[in-house]
């Protein structure tokens, strides 16, 4: 998928002018975190299980070649062809030359963030394959043309009547309401049941892949990716390699995190568990299955100070949760994976020079990391890559300057002090009348949406404190 | 390339690696040990079985035996479809059942496109999440679960297993005589979507409809008590 994230400011101003989107979006902001609270307070201690999972995973990644090694042979003992993959090319160009081999001519595509990363469809759909993604989040934004604006519920930020439009235009189907939600959904449910039936080739994702049996877990509600794995003569499972996990019992730990964080459900549709070609005197499935194992500086990852990056299970709670993803929305990111994980990980996968913007979209509030199942430390990753920027002096030159003026005088108390004094005091009689402001000088793009209130008598914090202190100590 | 690509990948993580022998791996991951289940809003095992089947969108009903089974399927049937057609997997358990007192009409094999209903009997039912589980095979293709407008479930009463955990370790003894299969599906609910206006529907690809049935010697009240608190879906 082609990078915008250096557009980020225009495009987040942008989406704040939208209002019917924000609005929509605002509604994410509230329900998300509702449903995805209770489920976790229904489940029990969920702390302990978020704190198990974290135990696990570093016992993995410690010994990531060992359990590597134990999925491929398992799978590969199953009847799997395994393949690694350095990058988004070498993906893309290992899925064509499969579908090629097989003279394919239809695809039907479960829902796989990786591919997305990878650009998959357009390479397949240049060669001239129909690929049909089938989720149905993800199939109206790829009839829409657009990219997913959420991990989870890709085409959240389309209302009812957009996707009635977009099907009218789309499927030609004669005259008919198209009014309510379940009449679209059985449209689409008609339109792509046919394309699993046709399908050559089915491709889906991973949530996570079971070394000791060679197997991968597949999570959805839909069944969309169960029918990509069940009917099509050949399957690819496209995932990268650190998704593995030593036991089954570690991926029902995952998923109980998973759907508890992602959705608020308490248990999805399908958990699935595929582990290869039709065995000998099976009736159906696929004949030959592909596992396609994507690096794309994932290695590099785990051998930097970010490696915890690597244990998201993309359940979206730290979207749903922050406020700036729920201002601006998934596209103001520029690329697949929005929010505080998309903030953390385009630089990483892309480039910081090119996504800088976004760690610096982070208010550090700290609500990404209170709830991410996976414990991942997210506001500190973000405070690190802010760091990274600076060392590699990606910001510009009056911004540097100024945090470089801000350090110098916290380094000197005494005239810090004095300073902040003089500004409190000479704002408060500026605001006096009022009682805010509506534009302060350096700070065009903070009071532009909003006012700042002016100090109230009594000085600076550090002031009242000291008096405070002064007067006994006494706790008001 | 991709050989060369794996043998990079191999050797960066092992460069990071301390090296350490399997069994210390092995010891060090048991002593992990597993998450705790979820809590269920039932001690019983059925009763919670049961209630989480229904907060899965799924309807429910009891069996004293296999007759029974086959009668309850027959009325199901009759009511959804006007129809006695069904098609099922070739399950030795499914063949030996008395169809014909129930009036139903078994097609023994892989479902279609195109049909509306189709029955599994399920190797395991799990308490924790409300899921039945079935392994792809002939006893029951995986297409079965997916194609037909309704999805019907036999579960006997002794395969209800508390917890996740012991789901795979019933899998792993299982598996353990007839090999691993193609594909081991836990499925909790119809199939459903809430990708439009974040508003939930069912039928989004698969069956619109799961009717489970739990086969054996199971109180009335186990039933009444399970649908206690969960609204009927509607
Ligand atoms: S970073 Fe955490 S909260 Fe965000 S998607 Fe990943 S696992 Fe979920």
């Amino acid at each position: 998928m082609k990078l915008a994230s250096n557009e980020f400011l225009q495009a987040s101003s942008a989406a704040l002018l939208e209002e019917d989107k924000a609005q929509r979006r605002s509604l994410i902001g509230q329900f998300l975190p509702l449903a995805r609270d209770a489920a976790a307070s229904a489940y029990g201690d969920f702390d302990a299980l978020r704190a198990h999972m974290k135990r696990v995973r570093r016992h993995t990644m410690t010994h990531l070649s060992h359990y590597l090694e134990q999925f491929e042979e398992a799978a590969v003992q199953h009847g799997n062809q395994v393949h690694f993959v350095a990058n988004a090319e070498q993906l893309n160009s290992k899925v064509l030359s499969i579908c090629q081999a097989h003279n394919a001519r239809r695809v039907a595509k479960g829902k796989s963030m990786v591919t997305e990363e990878t650009g998959l469809n357009e390479l397949l759909l240049k060669a001239g394959l129909d690929v049909l993604e089938t989720d149905l989040g993800e199939y109206i934004i790829q009839q829409a043309g657009e990219t997913p604006s959420h991990i989870v519920g890709p085409a959240l930020h389309k209302s009812l009547a957009e996707i009635r439009q977009l099907f009218l235009d789309k499927h030609k189907l004669g005259d008919r309401e198209l009014e309510t939600v379940s009449e679209v959904v059985e449209e689409a449910r008609g339109v792509l049941r046919e394309q699993f039936l046709a399908a050559d080739v089915g491709i889906i994702g991973a949530n996570a892949l079971i070394a000791e049996h060679g197997t991968s877990m597949l999570v959805t509600n839909e069944g969309n990716g169960d029918l990509c794995a069940n009917l099509p003569p050949v399957l690819i499972v496209c995932t990268t390699f650190e998704r593995v996990l030593p036991r089954a019992e570690d991926a029902m730990a995952l998923q109980r995190l998973l759907v508890r964080s992602a959705t608020g459900q308490p248990q999805t549709c399908y958990t699935s568990f595929y582990t290869g070609p039709r065995r000998e005197d099976d009736v159906d499935g696929p004949l030959e299955t592909h596992i396609i194992l994507l690096d794309n500086r994932r290695s590099d990852i785990l051998a930097s100070d970010y490696s915890e990056m690597l244990d998201c299970i993309r359940c979206g709670a730290c979207l749903n949760h922050c406020p700036i993803y729920i201002g601006v929305g998934g596209h103001a990111y520029g690329w697949v994976y929005p929010g505080p994980m998309g903030s953390v990980l385009t630089p990483l996968l892309t480039s910081l020079e090119q996504a800088h913007h976004l760690p610096n979209a982070c208010t550090s509030c700290g609500r990404c990391a209170e709830v991410c199942p996976a414990n991942i430390p997210l506001p500190d990753l973000l405070r690190d890559l802010r760091q990274d920027e600076s060392v590699q002096q990606l910001k510009p030159a009056r911004w540097r300057n100024g945090l470089r003026l801000h350090a110098w005088l916290l380094r000197h108390p005494g005239l810090y002090r004095s300073l902040t004094g003089w500004t409190i005091s000479v704002l408060g009689l500026l605001g006096k009348r009022r009682g805010a402001f509506r534009r302060l000088p350096f700070a065009g793009g903070w009071t532009g949406q909003r006012d700042v209130p002016a100090p109230e008598g009594g000085g600076t914090f550090m002031r009242q404190y000291a008096a405070r202190r002064r007067r006994g100590g006494k706790r008001g | 390339m991709a050989e060369s690509v794996r043998a990079e990948l191999f050797a960066r993580l092992r460069e990071q690696e301390t090296a350490v022998e399997p069994e210390q791996i092995a010891l060090a991951l048991a002593a992990l040990g597993h998450a705790e289940p979820a809590r269920t809003p039932h001690a019983d095992v059925h009763t919670a079985f049961l209630a989480n089947v229904l907060a899965n969108k799924g309807t429910v009903e009891l069996a004293r035996d296999r007759g029974a089974a086959v009668q309850a399927i027959g009325r199901y049937l009759y009511q959804r479809f006007r129809t006695h057609k069904l098609v099922a997997g070739n399950d030795p358990r499914l063949a030996a059942m008395p169809w014909r007192d129930g009036g139903v009409l078994p097609r023994f094999g892989a479902a279609e496109n195109g049909d509306s209903a189709a029955l599994s009997y399920a190797r395991l039912g799990v308490a924790e999440t409300g899921a039945i589980v079935t392994y792809t095979g002939r006893a029951n293709p995986g297409r079965n679960n997916l194609l037909p407008e309704d999805h019907l479930v036999l579960i006997n009463r002794e395969d209800v297993v508390a917890t996740l955990e012991d789901a795979w370790a019933r899998i792993r003894h299982d598996t353990a005589a007839s090999g691993w299969p193609r594909g081991i599906q836990f499925i909790a609910g119809p199939s459903s979507t809430a990708d439009v206006e974040a508003q939930l529907v069912m039928g989004a690809h698969g069956p619109r409809r799961w009717h489970v049935i739990l086969v054996g010697d199971t109180p009335a009240e186990v039933l009444a008590q399970a649908s206690e608190g969960v609204r009927a879906p509607s």
